[in-house]
């Protein structure tokens, strides 16, 4: 059933300011910014996609072919919007909203296709600096025409609501009729209430995905020849169709420009409604003004977060492209909803969040853009009752946030699945994993410190903090040793389930229970009007701060101060020795062979679990406490998870052992990128991404954050021969260059107010801006800090 | 129409090269090649080198076919060193296929006898090779082994695999095996287990499914009716043996990259050594 429309001359003709055709923008030429993929592996179609995804924090998009392909997953998403219908028994899932990037191209009838014809050339870039997706194709047909498509791709960071894509079609050694179909396409898992218009002004496509409205909005700027400016429209049941069609001539280029706008009813009640005036709006400025806007807001971006390494080309790639998707995946206005495991560039673990956010990405958006850091965080305030219920239905106070959470803070993890030989398998991570209450306290609290932001604390941090300290609070148990125990737990490491006195558990939750105490001692003393409002709305009782503090004070950490080692659980240390590289050489997860009964019983670990406790308790232990611990667990550690790599970089970098940092730093560049794994298909991994940031910022230039300003512990591994990067810590940007020979430091602060640099065990100096300072490694002590006369 | 030799589709009526050379063990290829045959729409051509001039009823003599036996095949007669008048004859005829008998050897460093091994690595199509075991004992195709390791350049043997599975209707058991002592891929666009397993029951299911739509994408245009993936640990020769013994499996197709030499090839020469039903197996370029 199709309807035919003709549209008239005015569509997409009328504003003046659309008629621009040719858009002023090419790939960066440095390829240091550039992710390229020369022809095509139809294999790692799945990979590519997610590795050259656009994407705003709203919507992201994979980079599937226009035309399609047998392996072609075409879906973009809509951050926060969930489906579960019908129910999977494995939580919801990020919806799928309709396809705008459909497009295809026949000459003389002929549909260009990679697979007939012969490829002349293929290549899709990814140009990290402006966050343009480009494709660039040249097919001749099985009859000898030659032609070149060139694409583009972007999804606005200025406007998060805003889509474009560009084909420039060239025929080049024919003339003949081409003619291009853009569709707006349902996606096949689509609710069957969805509806599809075309309008005077646009083609609007509206689906439910569960509870929520997805309006898309598309308006095209045809190519301006005077036969392709009337394209017919035709409506099928589930996609919308424009077809231009002209007569080119030897050599002729033609470009179509297509704006795409989406709303959902998360922001705004006539989505539909929304999407076409925005269109319009956007085609009324110009699709350049729409280009520049986008252009403009990465280059701030890219001021603050970009990450400079000179003498390793691959680390430097690598660190781009993590801080391309970190940016890609936030959005500072969006309090309701989170990051999930894979962001917005594909469907894996259904768009799940996890504490990866918030331990692992969260200090990016902290130091480079703290409004992102902010929304993160109010996610979770705006999701704390469900804590609060899932605490109450194990029989807990406070708050115990989901293992695995969607759009509403409810436990999306699965409580048993049925394997592939048959057998159904318990997954006990939703029950026992408990520490991600006390990895949100944490984010909570190093954002507070790390931003002065006391409005934030009053309005929403101290509700975390104080509900999962007491939490803590009544999970600890004091039993007859006088001591406080918590039992039953699954720590980082997944390999060893219900486990008792987990080390980080521990640690982290008497940390929480401490920073709870003086998260309330500091708000009294200096916010008290405020406070007040806050211990009435949380009915705290004068005595919970102290008692905290006593839980915290008895808790068991497995500490032994004979050997300086933390005992990662209660007994951990009686379990079997295994030689972990004689198992694995990398090919395959160890409990995959192992089986999970057997690596239960030794002590290879999963994932980085002391080590990780060591990193982001750095000041809590002395350097030698650090080292042993790193030195004990590492070659125990089977790195099951990919979160693992980049935290033993971080660690290892810290403890100046260069040839360690930069080997995992390898591993950890290789999760996504690398093309023989096919880690990719399912979406890129942001805790290893934002890991890696994390190792080359906190590691190896060992930034800290203090309250009077920020601390510095420079180690480059080796070939690293300088390395610069920027933190925002409160109102300034602080930009930075490690220098490795000889040894030095520059800073060059921005914006108003003073801060301290501190090097840890090394001088430090109060900086402001208009004025750079430096510092050298004089010998094995570092010399004073100058401020440099400019 | 056969699609195997080449992977393109013939002009004239795709056949199958029988080599007979006289034995009883030899026939256990023939009721594999009747089946094949029928699922191509191929004829058999039976091949008998000898420097004997022999006269038909000496042939079928030789062979051990009567006249009704042979009703409907080609027999031919070649001369010179068996390996090549084997593959001279189904260079000759481009055949589809060759289905011959593989003797059971205890010689671990040519399992398969000379002739075989010598036909396997100068044959311009695929091999079958059907263990004497089988005796004279018919054979139709229901369940087709397929062991895949996730690289590209086994998949070349995907589509004519599943071809075959789409026209028996036979189920299709992609196994990919997973080796502890594996070293790292290194062919660009290879899909093996998942190195990293953040979460499990996200992970394995996510990549079971891409895996099998890769096999998918690869069988292109066959429509896949019956493909499930199993996946098993350790020894890939020992898993490959024991599902096809476990499931009684009527055929294991393998990619092979062409060295039979002892210290390599350890999985295509143990499996020929060990399986139960014939396995076919195709050349890819390495």
């Amino acid at each position: 059933m199709s309807d035919r429309e003709t549209a008239g001359a005015s569509v997409g003709i009328e504003s003046p300011g659309s008629v621009d055709i040719e858009l002023s923008l090419a790939p960066v030429s440095d390829p240091a910014w550039l992710i390229v993929e020369e022809g095509l592996t139809l294999a790692r179609e799945h990979e590519i996609e997610s590795i050259f995804a656009i994407a705003n924090g709203h919507i992201g998009t994979r980079a599937a072919l226009e035309e399609g392909s047998r392996l072609s997953q075409a879906e973009t998403f809509a951050a926060g919007v969930y489906v579960d219908v019908p129910p999977s028994g494995l939580g919801p899932t990020l919806a799928v909203l309709p396809d705008w990037t459909h497009l295809e191209i026949a000459v003389d009838g002929q549909r260009l296709s990679m697979e007939s014809g012969r490829v002349l050339e293929h290549r899709r870039i990814l140009d990290l600096r402006q966050a343009v997706l480009w494709r660039e194709w040249r097919q001749q047909d099985p009859s000898g025409r030659t032609t070149r498509i060139r694409f583009l791709r972007l999804a606005s960071l200025q406007d998060r609501h805003a889509l474009l894509q560009s084909v420039t079609v060239t025929a080049e050694n024919y003339s003949g009729q081409i003619e291009l179909v853009a569709c707006l396409a349902l996606p096949e898992t689509r609710n069957k209430r969805a509806q599809l218009t075309i309008s005077r002004d646009a083609a609007i496509v509206v689906m439910l995905a569960g509870e929520t409205r997805i309006a898309m909005a598309m308006r095209s700027i045809p190519p301006p020849t005077r036969e392709a400016q009337k394209p017919s429209r035709e409506r099928a049941v589930d996609r919308l169709e424009e077809r231009w069609s002209w007569e080119a001539s030897l050599g002729e280029s033609v470009c179509l420009h297509r704006v795409v706008t989406v709303y959902t009813s998360r922001d705004q009640v006539d989505p539909a409604g929304s999407a076409q005036l925005e269109v319009t709006k956007i085609l009324d400025r110009g699709v350049s003004s729409l280009v520049r806007a986008h252009a403009d807001a990465w280059s701030r971006r890219w001021s603050i977060g970009d990450v400079r390494i000179a003498g390793d080309d691959q680390a430097q790639r690598a660190l781009r492209f993590a801080v391309y998707h970190l940016t890609a995946a936030a959005n500072p206005a969006d309090e309701h909803a989170s990051i999930g495991a894979r962001g917005l560039t594909g469907g894996a673990y259904r768009g799940h969040v996890f504490w990866d956010t918030e331990i692992y990405m969260l200090p990016f958006y902290l130091l480079t853009q703290p409004a992102a850091a902010r929304a993160l965080l109010m996610y979770r305030y705006h999701t704390l009752d469900a804590a609060r219920r899932k605490a109450r239905a194990f029989g807990y106070m406070g708050a115990l946030y989901a293992w695995e959470s969607a759009d509403t803070g409810e436990e999306a993890t699965p409580q048993e699945i049925v394997a592939p030989d048959g057998s159904v398998v318990r997954i006990l991570t939703g029950e026992q994993e408990h520490h991600v209450s006390a990895d949100i306290a944490y984010a909570v609290w190093q954002y507070w410190r790390a931003t002065g932001d006391d409005d934030f604390m009053v309005e929403a941090g101290c509700d975390i903090l104080v509900e999962t300290a007491r939490f803590w609070a009544s999970r600890a148990w004091m039993e007859a040793d006088g001591r406080a125990h918590i039992r039953a737990v699954i720590g980082p490491d997944e390999y060893h389930e219900t486990v008792d006195d987990n080390a980080y558990t521990n640690a982290m939750a008497r940390w929480n229970l401490d920073r709870a105490a003086d998260a309330m001692a500091i708000l009294k003393r200096e916010r008290p009007a405020e406070w007040e409002q806050s211990s009435s709305r949380l009915a705290l009782e004068d005595d919970e701060p102290a008692a905290w503090r006593r839980t915290a004070a008895a808790l068991v950490t497995g500490f032994h101060p004979d050997t300086g080692l933390f005992e990662q659980f209660e007994g951990y240390f009686g379990l079997e020795e295994i030689d972990i590289p004689s198992h694995q050489s990398g090919a395959a997860p160890l409990d995959v062979f192992l089986g999970p009964r057997r690596t239960r019983q030794t002590k290879a670990i999963k994932q980085a679990d002391v080590v990780a406790l060591c990193a982001l308790l750095w000041d809590e232990w002395p350097r030698a406490v650090h080292e042993a611990n790193f030195n004990y667990y590492e070659p125990r550690t089977a790195h099951g998870s990919s979160l693992s790599p980049s935290t033993h970089a971080l660690v290892a970098a810290r403890l100046g052992d260069g040839e360690r940092a930069l080997r995992y730093l390898r591993q950890a560049e290789e999760i996504d990128l690398a093309n023989y794994m096919g880690n990719a298909a399912g979406g890129v991994h942001m805790g290893s991404l934002a890991g890696l940031w994390q190792a080359a910022v906190l590691g190896v230039a060992g930034i800290r954050i203090r309250e009077d300003g920020i601390a510095l512990d420079p180690h480059l591994p080796p070939g690293w021969t300088e390395m610069r990067c920027s933190v925002q810590w409160r109102r300034q940007v602080v930009k930075l260059t490690f220098a490795a020979n000889p040894v030095r430091i520059g800073v060059e602060v921005e914006g108003s107010g003073e801060l301290t640099i501190a090097i840890i065990d090394g001088p430090s100096c109060r900086a402001h801006s208009g004025r750079p300072y430096s510092v050298g490694l004089e010998g094995s002590a570092w010399g004073a800090w100058r401020g440099v006369d400019q | 129409m056969g699609r195997l030799a080449g992977g393109r589709p013939m002009t004239a009526v795709p056949t199958l090269v029988v080599p007979l050379d006289g034995s009883s063990k030899a026939l256990a290829a023939l009721p594999v090649a009747r089946g094949l045959s029928h699922l191509m729409g191929a004829t058999v051509t039976l091949v008998h080198v000898s420097d004997e001039a022999l006269s038909p009823d000496e042939l079928l003599d030789r062979i051990k076919l009567s006249s009704t036996e042979v009703r409907g095949l080609i027999i031919e007669q070649r001369t010179g060193s068996p390996a090549d008048a084997i593959v001279n004859a189904a260079a000759g005829r481009h055949a589809a296929l060759i289905v011959m008998c593989a003797p059971a050897r205890s010689d671990a460093m040519y399992p398969l006898g000379s002739v075989p091994a010598d036909v396997l690595r100068k044959a311009k199509c695929p091999v079958v090779l059907v263990p004497v075991s089988r005796g004279r004992r018919p054979w139709t195709l229901r369940q087709l082994a397929l062991p895949h390791d996730g690289t590209p350049t086994s998949a070349v043997a995907i589509a004519p695999t599943a071809d075959l599975a789409t026209r028996a209707g036979a189920e299709l058991v992609v196994i990919h095996v997973a080796m502890p002592s594996a070293s790292r891929p290194t062919e660009p666009g290879t899909l093996a287990v998942p190195r990293y397993a953040d979460q499990l029951h996200h992970e394995l299911p996510m990549w079971a499914r891409e895996f099998l739509e890769r096999v998918r994408s690869a069988s292109h245009p066959a429509d896949m009716g019956k493909l499930r993936l199993v996946v098993a640990q350790g020894d890939i020769s020992a898993a490959i043996l024991e599902f096809a013994q476990r499931n009684a499996s009527d055929l294991i197709a393998l990619a092979w990259r062409g060295c039979l030499e002892p210290e390599r090839a350890q999985t295509i020469r143990r499996v020929m050594r060990g399986a139960c039903c014939p396995v076919i197996i195709f050349r890819v370029q390495s």
